[in-house]
């Protein structure tokens, strides 16, 4: 072999640097992280063998579930259908399989109570200006990386503290708080679904409306009997697909979008979040197909709202969604046909306030919680007397919000955590 | 021509020092840039380098004796591999981070473990292997080569190295710079460990020419490396404090350091929070003083017409680009620009303040856990008027008060609780702490009303957000006897620590009990000497950390202290092998001696830390320094001595040092610092030593006497 001169090695190695430097790989594959990075399904697992020995006070037999063969049963809450052998707990944390029994561990145990503005929730076209009176338990049926109420929502009912609450007390203190609504908010009220239907049974009775802050992922019978007591709903489409779902959420798209059919089918007013998720959701494709979506099997009278994202839990690590985007999703919403397209999450912004699907005016102006301008006549517009789609009534001079929750009859911790008292209920 | 030959060996040795140093901190900077940025992560970084370096040692006495017996052609192609594999090491960090886990999102400690394992693998493996494998080349040659010399000179090479990376390279060049910059020599030397003839053919130049096409590369698709899934990359630069980026996405710019989101230009609810909680408790604010700030603050502060607004930023970089990306506003004549740590600039001056901000990140480092304790606020308080006020934040929740989240705020409210009459605490986003010796109302948005402020988002928000009665039940929550933070005793990490590890649904005890597993296997099957190389690794290392944060609690954080420490720690270890190495008296004896005088310099620094304290001169700490890294490096030579100083007790005794390094590591910052605080953490070192002597002065081994 000839021995290669100092100027053919120059030669060489600067042609292989150039060649091999030309080609980039970083910038296309950054740009498709999303599809290619990490786990591609965050479905949570059913916990063998995690059962209590014994139930507890807020334990309540399962609403709809099938008993099989060997004490197995199939709860039939939602699509995950857990198969749980005896002491085996469910997906969402909060059921489990005792002796061939399905116990759901979440029925007058709430670990969260506030009273909170509507608009908060957000529901825009219900009842404004009022006080929802919210409660969660323990547990979810999803596992989004970006969960607000993680510490609750990924807890099994027994790691939390609660208040007790069983169902008649929980209308008698949303009556005390002056709050029109009972919200079953913050988790995953699916998840609590036997204490939220007898909750909303009673309220029903007493005059309070019923309103659900969901993910939406439920199967149809017990939606359907959870349409007969309930008011308004508002459900997060988190994603217009099935790829995001599994990866962000842990769960299927299919099932919520059939939510979303039944509650329009059983006439239940609804409003649909999105929270626009910086590298996944921020796709304006993805949001035009949604929106195409919902126009053409829920009509465009549905409120939808597109949220700003911020780090939170394991999503930590991505910015902000720009407020451009949000607003670009707004106006694309509009023109594909939605008639009330909000903004969430920006302060001052224009896609806070409701115009007129009709005739383009100020129907509603929000100053975040405060309703300075409101020009509907009862549900009609005041200008030209369209039909304005929602719940309304007319905003009051109501009592301000702040109220503070009072008698709630009793605080339980954990067995194994603190000895304290949550709630001071004497001032 | 046989000198000459041990001269190209050595002369690998020490830039493979030099090499494996820079590469060590290159990666512990990317593992921190890519996880979390705080000293767990560091710690099973350096855990899993030591640990891999140990198992190296191993491996390179195997293969010598079974499969490819060290000649210099082989060392050659090593070198040449080694000074390529940087390169790869923290592309595959950065990169695989992503394929490996969602992006977007952090990770737990487990999955961190491994990662970090899997990702150092081949080049941990390869420099443990380099060292023991040079010596043996060396061996073949003249069976009496000491291995004590080669453990000098890659000593010489770390110190050179450390020196290397922390005083020069850091200021000027990029990670992938510094690798070209301290591998070329390293290519260079290991190409001349080739016969001559051979250096002459082709495909030598090839094998040379590889390496140098990797690294040169390395630093052409370093920024396209960090390009974001999100919009652009508008700015980067790896500080001396971590690591810069802003990210450009439509109108937004957002801040990262270390790779979480830290500042964005859109941020008002937090921007009104911070200024105009604590301010509109004072009626005419004239004098502030903001330890660390971010995006529209500025904008709010104005609201208060206050005549100086003193900002202090650590790092110069970041307040560089909070103001050249608009993140942050300038308001001449008002903002006076301080880059010092927040500290040890209150601890150095005599103004008074009517208010101070502090907007720092969570306590999940040590560093920043020293704004958070009772030494901190007490130094607050002796610069705020009679009425002044302070304010710092800590991570919020939504709708439900954690157990670990209300312990943390539990020992921050008793903590604090001890300098200010009236402390409340306001939920949202972020709980903020407001801090006075006069009462302080809840209802700020009335108190801006009173001042003419016009808010966007406490005006609309606050009423509907921050009722009443979750006021109330947050400040009512807090339980008394949780034990309050202090720079000692850092209450705060142990809680970060367990959050932490709730955050991602696991538990230590796992980890824990597989490292006492580990340790307890590999102790059984070292001999004695081997246990002192071990503990006073341990001990070393351990000193080391130690010292860091004593310096980091009194002096404030000062880059330039903390590079000389770690120095200093290694600059001890060359000439306390050159010691060990010419004892001619009782080896045995002196180990015992060695260990006694680290249990004395550990007391010393106990008695010092504990009655000194702020008086304390850096001198001390770096004589401590000194002379701990003298006794390691003087029982080295000696204990190889005493085994015999061949192939196997080379392999060994480097391997014990390693992972006894490596325990060290993890014992101290992950362990003993977070749960026992820093004084028992000395005590645990202390008891370590004691057993050392107890092992080795009561055995009866007959010591092969060379």
């Amino acid at each position: 072999m000839k021995n290669i001169s100092r100027r053919d090695f120059l030669y060489g190695s600067a042609a292989f640097i150039t060649t091999t430097l030309s080609v980039s790989p970083f910038p296309a594959i950054a740009k498709n992280w999303k599809s290619l990075s990490g786990p591609t399904d965050i479905r949570g697992k059913i916990l063998k063998g995690d059962a209590p020995e014994q139930l507890w006070k807020w334990s309540h037999e399962g609403f709809l579930y099938s008993k099989l063969d060997n004490h197995k049963v199939i709860c039939g809450i939602c699509p995950h259908r857990c198969l749980l052998a005896p002491g085996d707990r469910s997906v969402c944390l909060s059921r489990v399989n005792i002796d061939g029994t399905l116990y759901s561990l979440t029925y007058g145990n709430p670990c969260a109570v506030h009273v909170d503005p509507m608009e908060k929730k957000p529901l825009f076209h219900f009842m404004p200006n009022t006080k929802a009176f919210s409660i969660a338990a323990a547990g979810c049926n999803m596992r989004c990386l970006n969960c607000q109420n993680w510490e609750i929502s990924q807890a099994k009912p027994h790691e939390v503290r609660h208040v007790e609450l069983f169902p008649a007390d929980v209308v008698s203190a949303a009556k005390r708080s002056g709050s029109q609504s009972i919200a079953y908010t913050y988790t995953e009220p699916i998840t609590f679904f036997e204490y939220m239907i007898d909750t909303a049974k009673i309220a029903r009775e007493n005059g309070i409306y019923n309103v659900l802050i969901s993910a939406g992922y439920i199967n149809r019978a017990p939606l359907l009997e959870l349409c007969k007591v309930l008011d308004a709903a508002n459900v997060n489409l988190k994603s217009f697909s099935d790829e995001i779902y599994l990866k962000l959420n842990g769960a299927h798209l299919s099932p919520v979008l059939n939510t979303f059919k039944t509650l329009h089918n059983q006439k239940v007013h609804f409003e649909i979040t999105n929270l626009v998720v910086p590298g996944y959701v921020d796709d304006a494709d993805m949001a035009k197909q949604m929106c195409e979506w919902i126009l053409k099997n829920l009509g465009p009278n549905y409120p939808l709202h597109f949220l700003r994202f911020f780090p939170k839990y394991k999503l930590d690590r991505l910015p902000p969604t720009p407020i451009s985007t949000l607003t670009h999703f707004r106006e694309l919403a509009m023109k594909e046909g939605i008639r009330y397209v909000y903004v969430g999450n920006v302060p001052d912004h224009e896609g806070n306030n409701t115009y007129c699907h009709h005739c383009g005016q100020l129907l509603i102006k929000r100053n975040g919680y405060f309703i300075p301008t409101y020009n509907l006549e009862k549900n009609r517009c005041k200008f030209c007397k369209t039909i304005i789609p929602g719940v309304w009534e007319e905003p009051e001079k109501r009592e301000p919000y702040g109220l503070r929750i009072t008698d709630i009859p009793e605080v339980r911790d954990p067995p194994r955590m603190i000895d304290r008292q949550i709630l001071n209920t004497s001032g | 021509m046989k000198r000459n030959n041990d001269r190209a060996v050595i002369r690998v040795v020490v830039f493979t020092g030099i090499s494996a140093l820079v590469t060590q901190l290159l990666i512990v900077r990317e593992c921190i840039a890519q996880f979390q940025g705080n000293e767990f992560v560091i710690a099973l970084t350096l855990f899993n380098w030591l640990i891999l370096g140990g198992v190296g040692n191993r491996l390179a006495r195997w293969i010598d004796q079974r499969w490819l017996p060290a000649t210099a052609s082989r060392l050659a192609l090593v070198s040449l591999f080694l000074a390529a594999l940087p390169v790869f090491e923290i592309y595959a960090i950065r990169c695989l981070r992503d394929v490996v886990f969602i992006h977007g999102s952090s990770v737990g400690f487990y999955s961190i473990l491994l990662f970090i394992l899997l990702a150092c693998l081949p080049y941990g493996l390869m420099i443990g292997f380099a060292l023991p494998y040079s010596l043996f080349t060396l061996k073949h040659r003249a069976s009496g080569y000491p291995g004590t010399l080669i453990y000098m000179m890659d000593n010489a090479g770390n110190v050179a190295g450390g020196i290397l990376f922390s005083f020069v390279l850091i200021y000027l060049v990029s990670p992938f710079q510094a690798i070209l910059v301290v591998n070329l020599p390293l290519l260079a030397t290991g190409w001349l460990l080739f016969p001559p003839p051979d250096r002459r053919r082709p495909v030598f130049y090839l094998v040379l020419c590889m390496p140098f096409i990797i690294l040169v590369s390395g630093i052409l698709f370093e920024t396209a490396s960090l390009t974001p899934a999100e919009g652009e990359l508008a700015y980067y630069k790896d500080s001396r404090y971590g690591r810069i980026t802003v990210h450009k996405n439509q109108e937004l710019y957002t801040l990262f350091e270390d790779g979480s989101p830290v500042f964005s230009t859109q941020n008002i609810a937090v921007a009104e929070e911070t200024v105009h909680y604590p301010l509109s408790q004072i009626e005419y604010p004239r004098c502030m003083l903001f330890i660390s700030a971010q995006g529209q603050m500025m904008t709010e502060v104005e609201k208060h017409g206050l005549k100086t607004v003193d900002y202090v930023e650590l790092n110069p970089e970041i307040t560089s680009v909070l103001f050249k990306f608009g993140l942050i506003r300038d308001i001449p004549g008002v903002i006076n620009v301080i880059h010092q740590d927040g500290r040890s600039y209150l601890a150095n001056t005599d103004k008074i303040y009517d208010a101070i901000i502090v907007n720092l990140p969570e306590p999940t480092t040590f560093q920043i856990n020293r704004f958070f304790t009772d030494r901190f606020f007490s130094l607050v308080k002796r610069h705020l008027r009679e009425n002044g006020i302070l304010s710092f934040s800590t991570q919020g929740f939504d709708n439900y008060l954690s157990e670990p989240q209300r312990q943390k705020l539990s020992s921050l409210f008793n903590t604090v609780s001890g300098y200010f009459k009236h402390v409340l605490m306001l939920p949202g986003q972020k709980i903020f702490f407001l801090c006075k010796d006069q009462p302080i109302s809840m209802n700020i948005p009335e108190l801006l009303s009173q001042k003419g402020i016009h808010t966007r988002y406490i005006s609309n928000y606050y009423y509907g957000n921050l009722t009443q009665d979750r006021i109330s039940q947050l400040n009512e929550q807090m339980d008394l006897s949780t034990p309050k933070n202090a720079d000692m005793s850092p209450h705060l990490i142990k809680i970060m620590f367990f959050q932490w590890f709730e955050k991602h649904s696991t538990s230590p005890k796992g980890f824990i009990i597989g490292v006492i597993i580990l340790c307890g296997i590999y102790l059984i099957k070292i001999r004695r000497e081997e246990f002192v190389l071990f503990s006073t690794g341990c001990t070393t290392m351990g000193s080391e950390i130690l010292v860091i944060f004593a310096v980091q609690i009194f002096f404030g954080y000062i880059y330039s202290q903390i590079g000389l420490i770690v120095t200093i720690f290694l600059g001890g270890l060359f000439p306390g092998a050159w010691l060990g190495s010419r004892w001619q008296g009782n080896k045995k004896q002196l180990l015992g001696w060695i260990d006694g005088m680290l249990i004395g310099l550990m007391l010393t620094f106990i008695l010092a830390v504990q009655f000194g304290g702020v008086r304390l001169p850096l001198v001390f700490f770096l004589v401590f320094g000194l002379f701990s890294s003298l006794g390691c490096g003087c029982q080295f030579p000696l204990a190889l001595s005493l085994m015999g100083d061949n192939h196997s007790a080379a392999a060994r005794s480097f391997s014990a040092d390693l992972i006894g390094a490596a325990f060290g590591t993890l014992l101290t910052s992950a362990i003993l610092i977070p749960i026992f605080g820093i004084i028992w953490a000395a005590w645990g070192l202390i008891g370590l030593k004691c057993l050392s002597i107890l092992i080795t002065q009561t055995g009866h081994e007959k010591y092969q006497q060379t």
